[in-house]
């Protein structure tokens, strides 16, 4: 119900409804005022009229009052005129009975001058000469007519008594009649009798006596009070005598007055007014319309008023509404609603705003999760950044405490943030001599307003942790405003790695001039640009110099380095000197740098070393026997004691005469058992010791093995360990020196059983196995030890390269030479974590191929019997 | 020296066993020889008089170990280590642990000789300061706490004056108490009871 009124509103237009309300409560105002002001002024009317009617009654009878004094003040005159006292002089009225009143008919007597006329009044109809009797003597009659006898009848009766004139309203028949007395004298003062002057009241008298007065419609007239009904009027057509006067109660309003001056009379007289309903009712009319046209011209200018008043509001509300609606669109980005269309602006602006109002709700409810989403996330963010940064984060409040402490301030400061919070910063952090600085770059970082970036301040200062310790740091200061309270962040950047390193960088670039060996740079054209002091005898030597060009070979050099971008190392022999020059090009900047070393020392060196190399594996054979020697030496004190054990007790015993044979024979035989066992041992010590000539003898190699064992059984029975051998069936013949093999095998199971020293005793495994593959012999020495790191393989062969505190680093390199030497090969695989297997190949005895071109344990085909790997030597 | 004395032989190798057996025999003194460490273990109970020869380098329970593992029960027999060439660091060792002496193989005899009777000796000793301590504090423990007191008191070198002073009785009554103690610890003189009173309380060594 109410969207269709809505609706309907909705479309009609501001001024049209401003209009409409002002119409209606114009007609709504009108309709009341005119029904109540209606009355009212009927009311008010009424009272006027009758008070105006009662005054032109009393007017009108006042009029006719006058008129009739009129007529008393001519009677008076007439009766005291001269003529007639002359002409009473010489009469006397006889009493007698029955007088015959002379008449004069239609002629005015002598004593009657025309006294009427000239005071403008209806001619009286018969004048009487009455005695002192009452008996009339003289009648003047104006017309035809004679006097009605009724009125002759009672002349006396009307006569007054006094000198006063009377005046009598008198009737006859219907007739009323003006009869006006007065005292009459004769010349010599003696009283006559009375002047008696009669008017009859008709329509002409009535009209005289209005006057010219009753213009309006009304009309007067005597009405007979006993009977009610009229006796004479001023309007004889309308108002027709001998009716009764009711009877015009309809038409007339009917005023009537008594007239009390008049008593006397044969019959009670009222003077009626009469004033037409119709000319009552049209003044009324003129009246009410007259208001009635006031109130509408009130109502319509109120309408008017009032309509333009709500449609200038409207107007203006509506381009108000209208800029409101821009300037919203305009901020909330939206297209709802469109103001430009027409209707009911006040309902629109409802709408409008009930509209905005939700969008506003709507936005700011958006605005809110987006900020506290965007809170949320700068939160997250921050507190990410204050987590992970890897500087000092700390903020201060102006007075320059600490309100906030990252975990990197904590590592950095040593002070957890419990004991750091709420402390004054510079006092706790900063070397007291950089409190000065600190404080001018807080102000400074206020400060610096203009420019493009946040005003902030950087410096370095010394940082003191809480132990006291000093650093240097680099401090970036940036205020923060927050509701008028600054706060200061200090970001601060550990400097002493960057101190160092910039000392390291300092450092580094001396390194090419520092250099003792030649370090050169060269362009692509082949210029030294840049050569260290140590490159002088270099660049002597090449008849160059900084600033000149390489010897032509080296320039080619230069360029082929260039186009390809590999390094080239290569030698320089200048007879005297001999020179290793590295070429390292720079492609993107179009330079080679060269690196130039001495190594003259190091040839000569190698060719001595190689000179002297058969000599040194005899020394570092000696020194393996030494250490073996050690072991031996042990074994040997054991039956050397127990000898000189038995021997002493044997001593005493004979030295204290016990001469019982049987236990003195048994310490003799153990004295030569022992003997027997110290000669084993030394036997097997010499065959290790003694620089023999490199003789070949064809050996097996499972023999070696097994002697070799043999050898170690001190050391394996120390580590608790059997060695596991899985030899080849049969002989493995090689053409070898014995000792020199003996010596390469005791190396690497030596090495393998140092390996498992640190390993527990049940996981100690070493196995040693044998093969023959066609032309080769193999024998291989695994071990489940630590393995050798990656980087230790290359240089696992090198002279004086050793992990062991207490070896010499030559055991691997001359096993390696003594291998050479046999035409053979050495390696080693290793896995870190898992052990190291050594494989050394000899070859075949040439006699043993020959008598057997085709051996059995050889079966050439390729994996067929793979070389056990580490891991399998490991198991 | 007694016969009860016994010279334990503790050595993996059995040459070496059996030629200590025979020259320490000829000597005319008691010889047990044991294997190993665990078997001597077995074999011996506190408070067997002698000495004990132990090879350093044995499989199992080292020298070194068998050592320790009595000093920690407290079995104070005498420790002589026998030590191969070259192991001195050991012998320096067992020496700091506690042995009364080292010797080196092969052994001169009578070196020998003289390091087992100083050993013998120096358990003989042991053992008869033990005794005699056990004795005292036998002996002591049948003193009452007041009589007790006083003994401190007069070894103290206080006299019966200062002492029924400080006891709050009189010296009459210091007297009777001292007398008695003086019988309870048989002790003929005011010096006997002194040393008996430092024997009780010295450490045995």
């Amino acid at each position: 119900m109410k969207p269709a009124v809505y609706r309907v509103l909705r479309h009609l237009p501001m001024p049209l409804i401003a209009i409409l309300i002002g119409l209606v409560a114009g007609l709504a105002v009108w309709g009341v005022l005119d029904h109540v002001q209606s009355r009212a002024v009927e009311r008010i009317f009424n009272k006027e009229l009758t008070a105006r009617l009662d005054l032109r009654s009393r007017e009108s009878l006042l009029r006719f009052d006058q008129y009739m004094n009129n007529y008393a003040a001519t009677a008076r005159l007439l009766a005291n005129h001269r003529r007639l006292a002359q002409y009473l002089e010489p009469l006397f009225w006889f009493p007698e009975e029955d007088v015959e009143p002379v008449v004069y008919e239609q002629f005015r007597p002598f004593w009657l001058p025309d006294f009427f006329e000239r005071n403008a009044l209806l001619a009286p109809s018969h004048v009487l000469l009455m005695d002192t009797r009452g008996q009339v003597r003289e009648i003047y009659q104006a017309g035809r007519k004679a006097l009605a006898p009724e009125l002759l009848a009672d002349a006396a009766t009307w006569v007054g008594e006094g000198d006063d004139v009377r005046t009598v309203l008198a009737r006859a028949g219907d007739a009323p009649y003006l009869v006006v007395s007065d005292r009459v004298e004769d010349a010599g003062g003696y009283g006559m009798g009375h002047l008696v002057v009669v008017v009859p009241i008709d329509t002409a008298f009535l009209e005289a006596s209005e006057g010219s007065v009753s213009a309006d419609s009304s009309a007067v007239a005597l009405v007979d009070s006993d009977e009610q009904r009229i006796l004479a009027t001023n309007e004889p057509q309308e108002l027709i005598p001998g009716t009764l006067l009711e009877q015009w109660g309809d038409e007339f309003v009917v005023t009537s007055q008594s007239l009390p001056e008049y008593e006397g009379s044969n019959w009670n007289m009222l003077f009626a007014t009469f004033i037409p309903h119709s000319s009552v009712e049209k003044m009324t009319e003129r009246v009410v319309e007259f208001e009635r046209n006031q109130r509408l011209i009130a109502a319509l200018v109120f309408i008017a008023v009032f309509t333009l008043v709500i449609y200038l509001v409207s107007a203006r509300l509506n381009r108000v509404l209208t800029r409101m609606t821009r300037f919203s669109q305009r901020a909330l980005e939206i297209e709802q609603p469109n103001f430009k269309r027409g209707g009911n602006q006040l309902l629109l602006l409802e709408d409008w705003i009930q509209h905005f109002t939700n969008l506003v709700l709507k936005a700011r409810e958006e605005m809110n999760r987006r900020h506290a989403h965007e809170m949320r996330e700068t939160e997250a963010l921050k507190a990410a950044i204050m987590e992970a940064s890897l500087d000092a984060i700390v903020s201060l409040d102006r007075a320059g405490l600490i309100i906030d402490y990252n975990p990197m301030a904590e590592a950095m400061l040593g002070l957890t943030p419990v004991n750091a919070l709420n402390g004054d910063f510079a006092r706790r952090f900063l070397d007291p001599a950089e409190h000065a600085a600190f404080l001018g770059m807080l102000s400074e970082s206020g400060r610096r307003q203009h420019g493009h970036r946040r005003p902030h301040a950087r410096g370095e200062l010394w940082a003191k942790r809480a132990d006291g310790s000093r650093f240097p740091v680099e401090m970036s200061i940036v205020p923060i405003d927050i509701d008028d309270e600054r706060v200061y962040t200090l970001y601060i950047h550990d400097a002493t790695q960057r101190k160092a390193a910039e000392r390291e960088i300092k450092s580094l670039a001396r390194f090419a001039s520092e250099s003792p060996n030649p370090i050169l740079r060269v362009n692509a054209e082949g210029l030294i640009v840049y050569a260290n002091a140590a490159s002088r005898p270099l660049t002597l030597a090449w008849g160059s110099g900084p600033g000149q060009l390489l010897p032509l070979a080296w320039i080619e050099e230069v360029h082929a380095v260039l186009d390809d971008g590999l390094n080239h190392e290569c030698e320089d022999d200048q007879g005297e000197q001999i020179y290793s020059l590295l070429f390292v090009p720079i492609t993107d900047l179009g330079y080679v740098n060269i690196y130039a070393r001495d190594i003259t020392a190091v040839r000569r060196a190698e060719q001595e070393s190689r000179q002297h190399q058969s000599e040194l594996v005899h020394v570092c054979r000696l020194s393996t026997m030494g250490e073996v020697a050690t072991g031996m030496a042990h074994e040997l004190n054991q039956p050397l004691s127990a000898i000189v054990n038995y021997a002493k007790g044997a001593s005493r015993r004979l030295q204290s005469g016990i001469l019982e044979t049987a236990p003195l024979v048994e310490a003799m035989r153990q004295i030569s058992a022992q003997a027997q066992r110290a000669g084993e041992i030394i036997r097997r010590l010499r065959a290790l010791v003694g620089k023999q000539a490199p003789v070949r003898s064809v050996v097996d190699l499972n023999y070696m093995v097994r002697e070799v064992c043999g050898f170690l059984e001190f050391e394996t029975g120390k580590l608790e360990l059997r060695i596991e051998l899985d030899l080849a069936e049969g002989e493995i013949p090689v053409s070898v020196d014995l000792v020199q093999i003996e010596q390469v095998l005791l190396n690497l199971v030596r090495n393998a059983l140092d390996a498992l020293e640190d390993k527990p005793v049940k996981d100690r495994h070493l196995a040693i196995f044998t093969l023959a593959r066609g032309t080769e012999a193999i024998v291989g020495v695994a071990d489940n030890g630590p393995g050798i790191p990656e980087e230790r393989m290359a240089h696992l062969f090198d002279p004086f390269y050793t992990t062991k505190e207490t070896g010499m680093g030559m055991g691997l390199a001359i096993s390696q030479t003594i291998i050479d030497d046999h035409g053979g090969e050495i390696r080693a695989e290793s896995e870190p974590g898992r052990g190291t297997v050594f494989h050394v190949h000899l070859p075949l005895a040439a006699e043993a191929l020959a008598a057997a071109p085709a051996p059995e344990q050889v079966p050439d085909v390729e994996g067929a019997e793979a070389e056990p790997t580490v891991a399998e030597a490991g198991r | 020296m007694s016969r009860e004395e016994t010279v334990f032989v503790v050595d993996d190798d059995q040459a070496m066993r059996s030629s200590l057996q025979w020259l320490i025999e000829s000597m005319g003194m008691r010889v047990e020889t044991y294997d190993s460490a665990q078997a001597f273990l077995d074999a011996y109970y506190p408070g067997r008089a002698g000495c004990l020869l132990l090879d350093v380098r044995m499989p199992g329970m080292s020298g070194l170990e068998l050592q320790a593992y009595l000093a920690k029960r407290e079995h104070r027999i005498p420790v002589i280590i026998i030590t191969g060439h070259g192991d001195v660091s050991m012998a320096v060792k067992a020496m700091k642990n506690g042995a009364v002496d080292f010797i080196e193989k092969p052994f001169d005899d009578e070196a020998l000789i003289v390091s087992i009777r100083n050993a013998l000796q120096h358990d003989e000793k042991q053992r008869a300061l033990r005794a005699q301590r056990a004795d005292i504090a036998a002996r002591m423990a049948e003193l009452t706490p007041r009589e007790h007191e006083v003994m401190t008191m007069v070894t103290d070198g206080r006299s019966n004056k200062e002492i029924a002073t400080a006891l709050g009785v009189s010296a009459k009554t210091v007297e009777v108490h001292r007398a008695r103690v003086m019988d309870k610890m048989r002790a003929d003189s005011l010096a006997e009871l002194v040393r008996m009173v430092m024997i009780a309380g010295a450490e045995v060594q």
